[in-house]
């Protein structure tokens, strides 16, 4: 064991950032890293939510831990949140977790006068730290209505019906509460390889090539596009020497039935979900092999959607980061093998693993 | 594809799916008949039954009753009376200090007060007495006080709009159809019984053929049996003592002729010998005249002796007014012509022979058409009628007691004795109780209302249909618990309870309606004119000639019609013509060769779309004037196009599903078959899909299922409220969800589910739970509690009182939740023994005090109220409501609210009978998620699938998954497909693959833990599922060391009183064939009950120990030489006291170990 080397170097290739959206590349690596990776990106990458409610007025028609509950699933930006300190650590407050360190003030104030329902929404907590606010969706590219952008609902409130509290916001992980997940989707997918042999390609009829193709639920393949206009048309009637192309179904019926060659190719293969259903199609038809799927063992296609509370592409490095923290753990837990054998079990979870 | 659903945002790609199903339906387009549902519901609406049933009793019935007790006349002087003119019921309202206070039905559940109306009457009345009397007319004189049933026409809410609800307090989605009784809303239950006034033919006991009538009049109530027993026929009537042969009951009507008797049952040779027995023994009896027979049966060893002597009457009278008004009471005798009776006697007994030939002619007990649903109306009037009638007798003997005293001072009033509590009190009283204690009608039934149900909505909807049983639900019969195939489309198949009432307690199907009882007088002179020959007309030998059928209106023979089919069809046509009542039923009975007629109430029916020839009368064009708004539900019936059919005419008719169905001998075709289901089973996706008890179990769990219960319940204040905190409309939705209104009060979510095993915790349907589902709001739920306390007045003047509390001592910390005014204030968290009450009640309550205001401090002992729940819950006061109540004490209502998030053990269910509870809750990184990052919240493990076979949920997966990528709600309703209103598998399936999914539903999945693909493609989903009110937190329970019962010493029982956990006698033998005696030792003795004894070795008998020389002594013996001290049992010490307390004598016999 001693010496041993297994080190590799996983290279990412970063195909679209968005804020809110990231779609990358891991390669030369395998599963247990692109996994790590997933999960301490839902789990593991701290971000600011609110934890604590003090309401003074309630007067609306969600009760008070209702409203706590809506109020802690806002996302709030935490670009501070990695150099923030876990209130459970901090040393600037007696573990009440109130202090500048670790925590952000917010305050509601909404009282509805008009008889009109007034809308209470994630743009009416007044934040003490610029920094920590409620995430703004507005600005997003993706805003094709034009109606204004109003933030997160909370509650709504009738005429002569207020609501008053403070919040404060504290670091944490999503480990402990989904809340502070910074994730809204991460997943990740075998890039999958396809081969078309080409030889048993050629032998399928056209109708079959399309019936393959469309055997997909997912757009994989397609027909040649160089040949689009006439496999647009399908099969043409006509004479064998005037027209030309290659006669495809000419066994059957020789000389009338024409139909232009044309290729099937990969339009996209990461649409392909691993359905099989191709494969089961082409076994259907009596020409097993004519495609064939392998996923590629060491290249991931990672999709990542935040909830707004970090840019995608910090999720990503922050991810990172929280990762080779904990891989440093780990390494210093190797010197400390004899506290491994003085208390057992127990020694892990005295390093916090 | 006319429905127009509420759904405003259907995609494209939900056109597209519509425009398939459209080009898939066949070419001869049938009228969409669905729109009449939603339309049938709005004239009728969900508990029309119960509530057409009380409008008839408060705008008819009710006056009826008063008109047939219209007089009050004093029997000692009979120029002093009282009449009852006229009788109307008015505005719910109360008398609070002498004001009269308007009420409204939210007020009544808060304040804990009945929602009652007064009945007024105008009387005619005499004032003074011995000849000096004068009339006078008295109006609008309350005589009592009649609950009013929401949203019935008497109610404030009758006829109001959503905003007008809303104003008052009342949900809109409420159905109404109960009573508010002491500020509870209590249903009373449509009872099940067997039809009045009609012949049924069925064996008793010991097997002998009987023809029973149960007869019902305004004045009278019989039961009247005539059965076969040895071979002759006999009357059975429980004014006689004995049974009497029915040949001197026919002579005793003046039936003297036995001719005449053979010729009126039929001259088929086999009938007369039938009754040649029976014929022989009244010879033999040596009865040939009517005054013989009438003699015979006015014999003491026939006739019972009346309770009361009515003085000499003439003889034979007695007999013959028993046989005019007790025998067979529903046949009325028109001045001692008993002609009719004796026909109906004839055709009974030709009816009964005819059964003994051919048992094929025994009528079923169980058919539905044989059964009447008896309703609240109904029930009240009963009831009132009784205490009507008892007032009335009271106010009589009031004033004859006061007529026979010899001076009055003041002049006599008889109006004065009318005005009385006892209607109030007794109707109240019956409502609240259920107990109708009926003696004049002999009726002692228990349990005739409920509580209703606010678990869930739809379990108070149901709580409306469900129909009571006639039997007792301890028999062990199979008969009447079997579905019916007469239920068909009337009471619900699926919608049932397991267990003892099994099939007993049925629930009514959406479109049933329930009639009323309808004035008979037209029909029968109608009848008349239709060409029935009158009875008095037919000679008996002409009754059964085999050319003409009987025609019987309500269980009364008119006459005969020599073309019985024509005049069916003639009365039939008057029915769709809307001269005659809707809810006639018209049955031609070819193999009892009548026409049965009925207009009575009880009788369950349905509508259902006519057709000519095959060919539907509802065409494109009338549904299209629906939809416009031109026409209603009631102008469909008003122009014959729908017609409402009951059981027994059903029989008449060759129903078609669908009109493609239809053949030229079809009459009539069904609006929609999903109406074949109730409520509660409207709400299941594919039901038709599924094993059958499935069905029936997810009807007995969507009653408790939690969610929404109204759109006030945060205003309500019932005894314990669940609520979920995000309920959800169902993706996989079918048309009686949106008829019904679940679709606006749900009670479930729809969780995405992938049907694979995981972790193990899964196993016995126990699922596996995403924590981050949970933390966003998945199965959160709000449980609302209420505490009452009462500030009582006492009889000596003083009351309890309600304190500040103590901010510093002992006790503050308890008191910490209270506000200066003694109570708990909203906003608090409440913890275990927090007071929320600081009461105080007077030590002296009974005996007059001086100063009942002024007591001193020391005259008050504390009874504060201490809130108890489990510890290390913070539970909130919610809201606090203080209010007077009936007897106008100060009463303090308290609703302390819970919000919980799903635990290990909660349970939850699917819409198909598959109940689980959460096996264990994981992370969302180690869940498993598909490449699109879908993630499920839940995971079901498939091995609930092959045993249960409920396809029908996999469909629900399918449907929904299809219905979240396309954005279009999917419908699933019974038997839907044809129609169109499910969602074929085909069509989902197209769907699917249309965004990309698989068609079968499965996806590509990878772990979670490892990041590897699974080796299977997961069926994944989204399935709606409930949350139940089942929570481990109100069930689990430990116990170290703990109360104890105070005579032997044990454990107490039961998680309330912190019980101990019973090792029972099963488990004692599990350890005794085990071997384990030490542990059977401590279980038994060490952790039970042990108990030091001091015995006597030389008595056997126990002694006692004697502190203070320090010895055991025998109480027998007197010394304490031969004394043992051994360990018992307390319990064994206890029964060895108790023996010897009856003259046994245990002794113990001790040996060395």
């Amino acid at each position: 064991m001693e010496g041993v080397s297994y080190q590799r170097f996983p290279k990412i290739k970063i195909r679209e950032v968005k804020d809110d959206f990231m779609k990358f590349e891991l390669r030369e690596t395998d599963a247990s890293i692109a996994n790590a990776l997933r999960r301490i990106m839902i789990a593991e990458v701290p971000t600011i939510a609110i934890d604590l409610v003090e309401i003074e007025v309630n007067s609306s028609v969600l009760n008070d831990e209702f409203i706590s509950h809506r109020l802690g699933l806002v996302p709030l930006t935490s670009e501070r949140a990695m150099s923030m300190r876990f209130s459970r650590d901090c040393d600037a407050c007696d573990g009440d977790g109130q202090c500048e360190y670790c925590s952000v003030e917010f305050y509601l104030r909404v009282k509805c006068l008009s008889d009109q329902t007034l809308d209470v929404t994630s743009k009416d907590l007044l934040s003490s730290d610029h920094t920590v606010v409620p995430v703004d969706y507005s600005d997003t590219s993706s805003s094709f209505d034009n109606t204004p952008n109003k933030g997160i609902i909370i509650v709504k409130l009738r005429r002569g019906q207020e609501l008053r509290l403070r919040a404060i916001a504290r670091k944490g992980i999503g480990k402990d509460h989904a809340k502070w997940s910074p994730a809204a989707t991460v997943t990740f997918m075998y890039e999958p390889e396809i081969y078309i042999n080409e030889d048993m390609m050629e032998s399928l009829t056209l109708e079959e090539k399309t019936e393959l193709v469309e055997s997909s639920p997912t757009k994989v393949f397609g027909i040649d596009p160089e040949n689009k206009q006439e496999t647009g048309k399908c099969m043409i009637v006509g004479n064998p020497s005037t027209s030309p192309g290659i006669p495809l179904c000419g066994s059957r019926w020789p000389n009338t039935i024409w139909v232009y060659a044309s290729m099937v190719i990969v339009v996209d293969p990461e649409a392909y979900t691993y359905d099989d259903e191709v494969l089961k199609k082409a076994e259907a038809m009596g020409k097993p092999g004519v495609v064939e799927i392998h996923a590629k063992e060491d290249s991931f296609i990672f999709t990542v959607e935040t909830t707004g509370a970090v840019k995608a592409s910090q999720l990503v490095l922050n991810a990172i980061e929280v990762l080779k923290q904990k891989l440093d753990a780990v390494r210093l837990s190797d010197d400390t093998v004899e506290a491994d054998d003085q208390f057992g079990e127990l020694g892990a979870h005295m390093r916090g693993g | 594809m006319g429905y127009d659903s509420t759904m405003s945002n259907t995609t494209e790609d939900s056109n597209q799916g519509i425009d398939k199903q459209h080009l898939a339906s066949p070419i001869k387009n049938l009228v969409d008949k669905y729109q009449l549902v939603p339309e049938f519901l709005k004239v009728r609406g969900l508990v029309k039954q119960h509530l057409d049933s009380f409008n008839y009793f408060v705008r008819t019935e009710i006056k009826k009753i008063v008109r047939a007790n219209q007089e009050i006349r004093s029997t000692l002087d009979p120029n002093i009376y009282l009449r009852y003119r006229d009788v109307h019921i008015g505005e719910p309202s109360m008398v609070f200090d002498a004001v009269t206070e308007k009420l409204c039905p939210q007020k009544c559940r808060l304040s804990d007060r009945t929602y009652a109306a007064p009945i007024y009457v105008t009387i005619d009345y005499t004032t003074g007495s011995h000849g000096q009397t004068s009339v006078s007319t008295k109006k609008n004189v309350i005589i009592g006080r009649m609950p009013i049933m929401l949203r019935s026409s008497c109610c404030v809410l009758y006829g109001k709009d959503e905003d007008e609800l809303a104003r008052l307090g009342e949900c809109p989605l409420d159905p109404g159809g109960y009573f508010v009784i002491k500020g509870t809303e209590k249903v009373i239950l449509i009872q099940e019984q067997l039809s009045k006034n009609r012949i049924i033919i069925d064996t008793d006991k010991k097997g002998s053929v009987q023809a029973s009538v149960t007869s019902s009049t305004e004045k009278t109530k019989s039961k009247t049996i005539i059965k076969m027993e040895k071979e002759k026929v006999y009357l059975e009537l429980n004014m006689f003592k004995t049974k009497v042969p029915i040949m001197v009951v026919m002579k005793a009507m003046g039936m003297e002729s036995d001719q005449e008797v053979v010729q009126m049952i039929g001259r088929d040779p086999r009938f007369s010998a039938l009754l040649l027995p029976s014929i022989e023994e009244c010879a033999d009896l040596k009865l040939y005249t009517q005054h013989q027979a009438l003699e015979f049966l006015e014999s003491d060893k026939m006739l019972k002796m009346p309770s009361y002597s009515t003085g000499p009457v003439e003889k034979g009278a007695r007999a013959l007014s028993i046989l005019r008004d007790i025998f067979l009471a529903n046949v009325p005798v028109h001045q001692h012509n008993f002609r009719k009776k004796c026909i109906y006697v004839a055709v009974m007994m030709r009816r009964m022979m005819e059964a003994i030939l051919n048992k094929d002619a025994m009528d079923d007990k169980d058919y539905v058409g044989n059964k009447r649903l008896e309703l609240s109306g109904q029930l009240l009037s009963l009831l009132f009628e009784d205490l009507f009638k008892t007032m009335n007798d009271e106010a009589r003997r009031t004033i004859d007691t006061l007529l026979a005293r010899p001076s009055r001072s003041s002049r006599l009033d008889i109006s004065q004795y009318i005005v009385k509590d006892s209607i109030t009190m007794g109707l109240e009283r019956t409502l609240s109780t259920g107990n109708w204690d009926v003696k004049r009608f002999r009726m002692h039934r228990k349990g005739m209302t409920q509580v209703v149900a606010r678990l869930s909505y739809i379990g108070s909807l149901g709580h409306m249909t469900k129909i009571s049983p006639q039997f007792e639900k301890s028999r062990k019969v199979s008969g009447p618990r079997a579905l019916q195939p007469s239920q068909f489309g009337m009471l619900c198949p699926c919608d049932t309870p397991e267990g003892e009432a099994c099939g007993l307690v049925k629930n009514l199907a959406l479109m049933t309606h329930v009639t009323t009882d309808e004035d008979e007088r037209p029909i029968m002179s109608l009848c008349y004119c239709l060409g029935v020959e009158d009875l008095e007309q037919l000679s008996p030998e002409e009754l059964h000639m085999p050319t003409s059928y009987l025609i019987t209106l309500n269980g009364l023979i008119l006459g005969k019609h020599k073309s019985p089919q024509r005049f069916a069809n003639a009365m039939r046509r008057l029915r769709r013509a809307g001269k005659i009542g809707e809810f006639v039923s018209i049955f031609v009975n070819e193999k009892q060769r009548c026409v049965y007629i009925a207009s009575d109430g009880g009788r369950v029916c349905r509508p259902l779309v006519i057709a000519d020839k095959g060919v539907s009368r509802i065409k494109e064009h009338h549904m299209r004037e629906l939809r416009d708004g031109v026409r209603d539900f009631d102008s469909f019936l008003k122009d014959g196009l729908i017609e409402y059919l009951d059981v027994n005419e059903e029989n008449n008719t060759l129903i078609a599903l669908y009109e493609k169905e239809a053949t030229p001998e079809t009459t009539h075709i069904e609006i929609e078959p999903f109406t074949i289901l109730g409520v509660c089973a409207g709400l299941i996706p594919y039901p038709h899909h599924n094993q059958s008890p499935r069905n029936t179990y997810q009807c007995a769990m969507g009653k408790q299922a939690m969610g929404n219960i109204a759109y006030n319940q945060l205003n309500r204040m019932d005894g314990l409220l669940y609520l979920l905190v995000y309920p959800q409309r169902p993706l996989l939705t079918t048309r009686t969800i949106e008829l019904v209104g679940y679709d606006k009060l749900g009670a479930g979510q729809n969780a995405t589910v992938a049907v694979m095993s995981y972790s193990g915790y899964d196993i016995e349907d126990a699922i596996v739970m995403n924590k981050s589902s949970l933390d966003r709001g998945f199965g959160r739920c709000i449980v609302m509690k209420k505490y009452s306390a009462i500030c009582q007045k006492y009889e000596n003047g003083t009351s309890d009182r309600i304190i500040k509390p103590q901010r510093q001592g002992l006790e503050a910390d308890k008191m910490q939740i209270l506000d200066d005014d003694g109570m708990a204030a909203p906003g608090e968290t409440i913890r275990n023994h927090d007071i929320y009450i600081n009461k105080e009640s007077p030590t002296v309550t009974r005996t007059p005090v001086t100063s009942p205001m002024g007591l001193p401090d020391s005259a008050y002992k504390s009874s504060r109220q201490t809130y108890k729940g489990p510890e290390g819950e913070t539970a909130v006061v919610d809201r606090v409501a203080l209010y007077s109540d009936r007897n106008n004490n100060l009463s303090i209502k308290f609703m302390i609210r819970h919000t919980r998030r799903p635990e290990i053990g909660d349970k939850f269910s699917s819409r198909h009978g598959q109940k689980g509870v959460c096996g264990t809750i994981v992370q969302q990184e180690d869940f498993p998620f598909s490449e699109r990052g879908i993630c499920p919240d839940l995971i079901m493990n498939p091995h609930g699938f092959p045993s249960r076979m409920t396809v029908g949920k996999m469909i629900e997966l399918l449907g929904s998954k299809a219905g979240v990528s396309c954005g279009r709600f999917h419908y699933g309703s019974a038997f839907g497909e044809p129609s169109g209103h499910a969602d074929t598998v085909d069509a989902i399936s197209e769907t699917l693959v249309t965004h990309g999914f698989s068609y079968n539903g499965k996806d590509f999945i990878y772990s979670g833990i490892t990041g590897m693909p699974l080796q299977a493609y997961i069926f994944m989903g989204p399935i709606y599922y409930q949350k139940l009110k089942h929570m481990v937190l109100d069930k689990m329970h430990a116990r170290g060391s703990g109360p104890r019962v105070m005579m032997t010493r044990q454990p107490t029982e039961g998680r309330s009183r912190n019980g101990g956990l019973r090792v029972g006698e099963m488990e004692r033998d599990c350890l005794i064939a085990y071997g384990a005696s030490m542990l059977i030792y401590e279980r038994l003795m060490i952790s039970s009950d042990p108990f030091e004894v001091q015995v006597c070795r030389k008595c056997g008998l126990l002694g006692y120990y004697n502190y203070k020389l320090k010895t055991g002594i025998c109480s027998m013996c007197k010394n304490g030489e031969n004394i043992s001290t051994m360990k018992l049992p307390y319990a064994c010490k206890l029964l060895f006291q108790e023996l010897q307390s009856m003259n046994i004598v245990p002794r113990l016999k001790l040996a060395e170990a």
